[in-house]
């Protein structure tokens, strides 16, 4: 009998092993490295960008996809997107720059594509023994690592509703992340479910493409153009979060004053906090197909019935195709839910300053944040907390101990209960906030240490 | 760079984008069967004071660190050589310095001179070179970045400026001692001040990228 699993595991040494190749993965070796970390990275598809390349299985990218956070607020802080490129790249764009990032830095001889990670498993105290699901008809390889860096990204798994009488539905029903080509909408009546950023890009697709659109959300969001006061709306805002506090609630009213009546006149409900708390729409068109009435606004849906659709209001109608714009929810399988915080079964695990893991100290996650902004420098600075981390840790065990205490309390600081609106906004952070506290963690980190 | 570095930079409107002109020479450039592109040696992207720009840079250098293995490259900052003039100061330039690196195929050693010196010292402190060479600093900033990424640092100057003020506090900003080369600070670009000063710099290159 052969037991493959069995074979003795391969030691890399003090080797960091990251799991995805997507930018926070590509994010994660390129910092590692340049920290003088060896780094091994493994990517279950054939090809690097996660997301943002539609080669990849499964990618979320639906139609004319552009980055809804503009090209300053997006870029990674140490390699700037070309200046000539439009202030909201495209998808595609996005793919270029990551895999020149990739390139210019000889990220991809540390990567192994087609390589599933299928178990990570704490040994010897603080090391990792980590499993490769095996090709067809190969074995299980099982290395050993210093430490994991979890970069799997958590737009993979759909969220998708169960109505009443929805499984015995007879139209097309497909979730966002399946709608790959506008061609599908083209001559049909298309109902969009969900009023995130996705709902709303798609329901103005279907403006210009379907015969008729109709846009169900179930409660109301800040609506902003991509542009405010002449500028990307996203650098507008963050420039108001540098000026004095007495100042900002005053100067953002007076921002997105304009957006705000236009979206009360839609009727749509405005939620009482600011746009930086949760995620707003970032779509400009989007209003305007509601006031020309090229996309009708519904409530929630209540039920499904044969080919019909019935909403919370009392109307009904008869789509050709259904798209469930509702969102995605992490799913991260390859550790056990313990070492992620979680206890309860929950989908969103409880980290510590939002990477580390709260009971082993060389395992972190990154990129597991809806900061409102561009996610890319968020990640940078994480990994950049995580390569001085793992560095200090090795070399000086008695700051690691401090550092850890700071970290519990920067956590405690930053865990103030999510709005609690929406499952989806666990992973919601105060980017101001977020940052600073990722600065504080860094500024300590990198203190010399005291002789 | 720090997080704060970054986090003013971000909302700070960006210069305005322009065309730079960028002149470069990879080592199959030189039609020399015995001249092989080498991998492991990191491109080399260089900048000047000289009004010239990219131009300067002609005459010998690219022919030279091109001969090495490496891909050789010279940027026009706004207003300079075949780059139109563009609203920004010093900031401005390194911009363009960081923009046009990141054009390089790989990471590269950033090479200034004179004002480039400068412009490439704030650029190191924005992008991770793989090496900083700081030729005969002019109007050099009192206290440089950090550079990011921790790369080695070069400085270069001739005979008359070595004991200059100016040398002196960038010698100390980055606590390494300058290497001298005979001859003008201004006749670097052809005749045999260049050669000499393009062997130190090629020497130095050479074991560590
Ligand atoms: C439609 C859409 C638009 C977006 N627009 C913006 C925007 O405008 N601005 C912005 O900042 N952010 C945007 N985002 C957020 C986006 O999540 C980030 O920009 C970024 O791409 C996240 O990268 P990531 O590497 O964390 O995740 P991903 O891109 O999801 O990459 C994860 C990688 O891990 C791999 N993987 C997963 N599990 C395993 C495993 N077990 N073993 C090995 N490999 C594995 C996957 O194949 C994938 O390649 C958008 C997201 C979506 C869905
Ligand atoms: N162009 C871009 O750059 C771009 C485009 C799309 C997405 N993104 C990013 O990708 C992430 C995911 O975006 P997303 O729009 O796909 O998802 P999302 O932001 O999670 O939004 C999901 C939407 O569906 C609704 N919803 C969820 N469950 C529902 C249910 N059971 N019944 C009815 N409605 C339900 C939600 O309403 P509630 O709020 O009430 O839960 C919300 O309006 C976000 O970070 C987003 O910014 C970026």
């Amino acid at each position: 009998m052969q037991e493959y699993s069995s074979q003795a595991a391969y030691d890399r040494g003090e080797a960091v092993c990251v799991i995805g190749a997507g930018a926070s993965g590509l994010i994660a070796v390129k910092n590692l490295r340049e920290n003088g970390f060896e780094v091994d990275c493994y990517e279950r598809d054939t090809v690097l960008g996660g997301l943002w390349n539609p080669q990849n299985q499964h990618s979320p990218l639906y139609p004319n996809t552009h980055l809804v956070t503009s090209r300053s607020q997006t870029e990674i802080p140490d390699f700037p997107m070309p200046d000539d490129w439009p202030d909201y790249p495209s998808a595609a764009q996005m793919l270029t720059y990551l895999t020149s990032y990739a390139k210019h830095f000889g990220l991809s001889e540390h990567i192994w594509y087609g390589s599933e990670i299928s178990h990570i498993e704490p040994v010897e105290g603080s090391r990792f023994e980590v499993v490769v699901k095996p090709a067809a008809g190969n074995a299980a390889r099982r290395l050993r690592y210093a430490a994991v860096v979890i970069a799997t990204g958590h737009h993979w798994e759909p969220n998708l509703p169960s109505y009443p009488g929805q499984d015995q539905y007879r139209g097309t029903v497909l979730h966002s992340s399946q709608l790959k080509d506008a061609s599908r909408l083209r001559g049909k009546n298309v109902l969009v479910v969900g009023g995130g950023n996705s709902g709303v890009d798609i329901a103005c697709e279907a403006a210009v493409n379907a015969a008729g659109c109709v846009h169900s959300v179930r409660r109301g969001s800040w609506h902003l153009p991509k542009y405010l006061g002449g500028e990307p709306a996203d650098f507008a805002l963050a420039r108001i979060g540098a000026r004095p506090k007495f100042l900002r609630r005053f100067l953002t009213d007076r921002l997105v004053k304009g957006p705000r009546r236009l979206a009360a006149r839609m009727g749509i409900d405005v939620p009482d906090h600011g746009p930086a708390v949760e995620e707003p729409v970032r779509n400009g068109r989007y209003l305007e197909h509601v006031g020309d009435g090229s996309i009708r606004r519904r409530g929630e849906v209540a039920r499904f019935d044969g080919l019909d659709v019935a909403f919370a209001d009392g109307t009904e109608m008869r789509p050709d195709l259904v798209v469930f714009a509702t969102g995605y929810r992490p799913k991260i399988t390859c550790v056990s839910p313990r070492l992620l915080g979680v206890e309860d079964g929950s989908p969103f695990p409880r980290l510590l300053a939002r990477m580390f893991s709260p009971k082993q100290e060389t395992l972190a996650v990154v990129g597991l944040v809806e900061p409102g902004v561009g996610v890319l420098p968020i990640v940078h600075w994480q990994t950049h907390a995580i390569a001085h981390w793992l560095e200090v840790r090795r070399g000086d065990p008695e700051r690691a101990v401090n550092f850890k205490t700071q970290v519990v309390s920067e956590s405690a600081q930053s865990a103030a209960e999510p709005d609690g609106t929406s499952p989806r906004h666990q992973l919601a952070v105060d980017a101001e906030e977020y940052l600073a506290s990722l600065g504080r963690i860094i500024d300590t980190l990198e203190q010399e240490p005291a002789k | 760079m720090s997080l704060t570095a970054w986090a003013r930079r971000a909302r700070t409107p960006e210069p305005a984008p322009v065309a730079r002109e960028i002149a470069y020479l990879e080592p199959a450039d030189l039609f020399d069967s015995d001249i092989k592109d080498d991998p492991e040696a990191s491109p080399v992207l260089c900048c000047t004071g000289d009004p010239a720009g990219a131009a300067a840079f002609n005459a010998s250098w690219l022919k030279r660190i091109a001969s090495t293995g490496r891909y050789a490259g010279a940027v026009s900052v706004r207003g300079q050589g075949g780059t139109p003039a563009a609203e920004g100061g010093l900031d401005a330039r390194a911009h363009d310095v960081v923009q046009a690196a990141v054009t390089v195929p790989r990471q590269a050693v950033l090479i200034g001179h004179r004002e480039g010196a400068a412009w490439a010292a704030l650029a190191a402190g924005r992008y991770p070179a793989a090496g900083l060479v700081l030729v005969s600093p002019r109007q050099f900033p009192k206290q440089p970045p950090k550079p990011v990424g921790g790369p080695p640092v070069l400085l270069v100057v001739s005979e008359s400026e070595s004991q200059s003020k100016e040398v002196q506090s960038v010698t100390a900003a980055y606590g390494v001692a300058p290497l001298t080369f005979a001859g003008g600070p201004d006749d670097v670009f052809k005749g045999a001040a260049a050669d000499g000063l393009l062997d130190a710099i090629l020497s130095w290159l050479a074991p560590k990228n």
